[in-house]
């Protein structure tokens, strides 16, 4: 054997003597640009002996180089062959170049580098003097274009089946699918002649509401579709607990169904509107929670929702399509994101992968809501997480007007403080019907700014104004004339919606402060806080920290990452490398449990009042407080 | 020698004056300065802090108060200005308390009356007094109004400001320059929150004495304890918002079962026992002001706490 040492960056690899320069890059995990299949055609191939003893002719390839890169040891990788221990020079220019890409939700590129590909190779066909088998002359055909090395790679026994048929019948022009999986590349699809241009991956975020698919051509990179729609296991139960129930008497079968029917109905969705054959789809990468994980891989979800609430299973997994009845070509593979926890799932990881607190020195908070919220705190070296129930209130429920983020309903709210009226704008801009969660956070924090609530949420019934009334059962203010809505009643916020808005702010600040205190740190060491869920796209930073839902932290550096788990699952999609620390990060992430930290209650209670009961948590709050109360007086 | 502790606090409790005496514009003989403690109490090395004020505590109704006092102290629980006599000048109290009962009394609308009952107490004993008001929404603001315009001058503490009812009250307080009792139910954060409450709308620190509610040794005291505990070490670190005395009242003990189930002729000394011991235990976590029902709690409880303001060889301690 000989070693082989690549610089710059001093990756040592041994080898038989013998072996190309090229085959040693290849197994080295260096992909490198090689046009020709390397056949010493194309002169991209170009490395640099920097020391040892390597088998070159320059003659015969003098022409791809200039004087002075001969003098360095210029020589072509494919026709170089390895005598002793090597150094050699790989420049940048030799090795692919990365497509970077945007994608949605981010303010950085990602590498696109996809875990399918799709290879044409047109081979010498058999001969008596050349009679390796179909299968070494189809693997070395795949490594010689650039594929992986030809002993990584695995034909499953479907593909060896139809292999002598098409190889010869398309006169041994045929393309490969290729995939990453677990431990090495699997030949997924064989196809006659050139369909390299055709191959396609689905980015699933399989919500317990709202299914949300996008659809890549894995070529170009770029998002040929989108299509959402609702999971249709809400038929089994509104909610997580009532379908678990509902798997549990025998239900599961039923649900596994639902949940690949969702899936597949958005992928066609987003099939038809791109004109593409779900045939053509190989990769399909979803991100769900834990108990939408299992249930998708019909997986008995029963033990997560008792004590001791464990799954069945946390790592990633990869599973061919056809089992789980996905509508992509059969022998495409799906990835499921691995969870943490049976509260932290899939999602989650997806946040995380979206936002990058797992690859950043510095601590970063992530905070995503929903009826549930979950909260990671760390950076790349460690992570904590906890869930909790907020409420439905952050999401419009248990508030007399509170409305999910459809059309209608206010999203935006300011008051004036002077004479005390609202301006407000719905989604859609049409007449309001009722208030979602960014406008209740805006409500609750313009109502305290103005003084008609006291930091405990108490509307202050002695401001006598036509807004502020004793109410039916609670006193209430008055957000929107009757004359002005769509209903034709008035909308108004009634003390008892305040006190559960603020149970729900309570909830998550105290849990993000349970995990700081657990991790040793104060809101001064966090860098970034990322919002990630249905409303974080539209979330008001600055009443979210007045009400004291986060800690305080400079407002530039709060982070809307809208649908995470979709981002996650995208990036997961489009790079391989990025999917391949998915495990890693959910290893590392340690799940604390609030109902075992007797803390947790105590933090509640110092929570419950506007921003918090300890100022020196919000000095800037507290700071436009004073200020506000001066103007009032 | 004492042991020389040092808990690295940094700020003393806040002080505030209870009774107005003729110098001070009222008609009280004394009024007291309480707070401005600098540790926590009893420790032999600051001997000199004043021990906790004893207060009596009386009604103008009295259907709505124990039975067991009510045989102890006999027909003067029908007149609130002989009790409140007796009190000052045969049970030996500091303080005398008074809680308008009668305002419980279904759809209650005497507010006048309420003045002269204030007045009467006022003019019989010449101890500051403390008031508690009604319990009901829709007087509050009325009672609170009458009571402080009867104690005008009078430096009063007037009881008790809840989260859920704050305003009425401080507006009393506010406008006759009285003090507040701020009521949270056994818990640190709220019982900073009605503070900090009280403060925005315009109450001075001076004029807050803290109730962090008491319940009966036995019966969830341990909580009690544990919470103020906590207020009043994170006062003496610094949280001025916490700074306040407290005041603590064992009224509870006298509707537990060992005391109504007490034999013939135990009665009282159960109460008595559970009293003390009640008051004792919260004087230990640092209460300022402590409150009986049973006259005869009064001398025991002075006994003890002198006793354990010695230090403990002379108070004969192994």
């Amino acid at each position: 054997m000989r070693t082989v040492t690549f610089l710059p960056s001093y990756y040592k690899i041994d080898v038989p003597r013998g072996t190309t320069v090229l085959d040693a890059t290849q197994r080295a995990g260096l992909s490198m640009n090689v046009v020709c299949g390397g056949q010493g055609k194309c002169g991209k191939c170009i490395v640099f002996i920097r020391s040892g003893r390597a088998e070159f002719d320059r003659q015969k390839y003098g022409r791809f180089f200039t004087e002075p890169e001969l003098q360095k040891g210029g020589c072509l990788a494919c026709e170089t062959i390895v005598q002793g221990d090597l150094h050699v020079f790989v420049p940048e220019s030799t090795l692919i170049q990365e497509q970077k890409i945007l994608v949605e939700g981010l303010d950085h590129e990602i590498e696109f580098h996809p875990s399918v590909r799709k290879y044409y190779v047109e081979l010498h066909p058999p001969s008596l003097a050349d009679p390796s088998p179909d299968l070494s002359r189809f693997l070395w055909g795949i490594q010689k274009s650039g594929g992986p090395v030809a002993e990584k790679m695995y034909a499953p026994l479907a593909v060896l089946r139809e292999m002598p048929s098409i190889l010869r019948h398309s006169e041994w022009k045929v393309t490969a699918t290729i995939g990453l999986v677990p431990g090495g590349y699997r030949v997924i699809d064989l196809q006659e002649n050139d369909t390299s241009k055709r191959v396609y991956g689905a980015a699933v975020d399989l919500g317990s509401t709202t299914i949300v698919v996008y659809l890549w051509d894995l070529v170009t990179g770029k998002v040929v579709g989108v299509a959402s729609n609702y999971n249709k296991q809400i038929s089994c139960g509104e909610d997580i607990l009532a379908r678990v129930n509902f798997a549990r008497k025998n239900g599961l079968t039923k649900l596994q169904a639902l949940a690949a029917e969702s899936i597949n109905q958005a992928i066609t969705s987003a099939s038809n509107s791109a004109g593409i054959d779900r045939e053509d789809i190989y990769d399909v990468v979803v991100a769900g929670n834990t108990v939408m994980t299992h249930m998708l891989l019909g997986i008995d979800p029963a033990y997560m929702i008792a004590e001791p609430y464990v799954p069945v299973v946390r790592r990633a997994l990869s599973i061919a399509a056809s089992r789980l009845g996905i509508a992509c070509n059969p022998n495409g593979g799906v990835y499921a994101f691995p969870a943490v926890s049976d509260f932290i799932g899939g999602d989650i990881i997806a946040d995380i992968l979206a936002c990058g607190m797992g690859e950043r020195e510095e601590i970063s908070l992530l905070v995503d809501i929903g009826t549930n919220f979950e909260v990671v705190l760390g950076n790349k070296e460690w992570m904590f997480s906890c869930a909790g129930a907020a409420g439905p209130a952050l999401e419009g429920g248990e508030v007399l007007f509170g409305m999910r983020a459809n059309p209608g309903a206010i999203e935006k709210i300011t008051i004036d403080p002077v004479t005390l009226d609202p301006k407000y704008s719905t989604i859609n801009g049409i007449k309001p019907r009722g208030i979602c969660g960014s406008g209740l956070i805006d409500l609750l924090a313009e109502l305290l700014l103005v003084c008609v609530i006291d930091r405990t949420g108490r509307i202050n019934t002695g401001i006598e104004h036509p807004r502020i009334r004793k109410g039916t059962h609670f006193p209430e203010f008055v957000v929107a004339w009757a004359k002005e809505t769509d209903t034709g009643k008035d909308i108004v916020i009634t003390e008892n919606d305040i006190k559960n808005l603020i149970m729900s702010k309570a909830s998550v600040h105290a849990a993000c402060v349970t995990l700081m205190k657990e991790a040793g740190v104060t809101h001064k060491d966090i860098s970034t806080i990322y919002f990630a869920g249905a409303f974080g796209n539209y979330l008001d930073k600055k009443n979210a920290t007045i009400i004291g839902l986060i800690p305080e932290i400079d407002l530039k550096d709060i982070k809307n990452i809208g649908n995470g788990a979709v981002t996650g699952a995208n990036i997961a999609l489009i790079n391989r490398r990025a999917r391949k620390t998915l495990d890693d990060i959910a290893y590392r992430i340690a799940y604390i449990e609030l109902n075992a930290e007797s803390s947790f209650m105590d933090e509640y209670t110092g929570s419950t009042f506007l921003p918090h009961t300890d100022f020196s948590l919000f000095p800037g709050v507290q700071e436009l407080l004073d200020s506000c109360r001066i103007r009032k007086e | 020698m004492p042991f020389e502790m040092n808990f690295g606090w940094t700020t003393p409790i806040g002080e505030v004056v209870l009774g107005a005496t003729k110098a001070d514009g009222g008609t009280r003989r004394i009024s007291y300065r309480i707070g401005g403690g600098t540790t926590l109490p009893f420790l032999e090395s600051s001997p000199s802090s004043p021990a906790p004020l004893i207060a009596f505590e009386i009604c103008d109704n009295p259907d709505f108060w124990s039975p067991i006092v009510k045989d102890y102290c006999g027909d003067v629980v029908n007149n609130a200005n002989e009790w409140a006599k007796k009190a000052d000048a045969d049970y030996g109290a500091d303080l005398v308390r008074l809680h308008l009962t009668s305002t419980k009394q279904r759809n209650f609308s005497d507010i006048a009356s309420l003045g002269s009952v204030v007045e009467g107490v006022l003019s019989a004993t010449s101890l500051p007094v403390i008031i508690e008001g009604s319990n009901e929404p829709k007087i509050d603001s009325e009672v609170y109004q009458k009571c402080g315009e009867a104690g005008q001058g009078e430096r009063l503490l007037l009881g008790t400001a809840e989260a859920g009812k704050y305003r009425s009250i401080a507006a009393a307080a506010l406008a006759y320059n009285h003090s507040i009792i701020a009521q949270s139910p056994i818990d640190i954060n709220l019982a900073k929150q009605l503070n900090i409450l009280l403060k925005e709308i315009g109450v001075q620190r001076d004029h807050i004495v803290i109730d962090p509610y008491t319940g009966a040794l036995g019966y969830g005291f341990e909580y009690s304890y544990s919470a103020m505990e906590r207020i009043r070490f994170s006062a003496l670190k610094g949280d001025t918002d916490l700074a306040m005395p407290m005041i603590c009242s064992s009224a509870d003990t006298l509707t537990i079962k060992e005391v109504r189930e007490a034999g013939d002729g135990l009665q009282d000394e159960t109460a008595i026992q559970w009293e003390l011991f009640t008051c004792l235990a919260a004087a230990t976590a640092g209460a300022e002001i402590l409150c009986v029902r049973h006259p005869g709690t009064i001398v025991p409880l002075r006994k003890a706490l002198a006793g354990m303001k010695q230090p403990a060889q002379s108070a004969g301690v192994p």
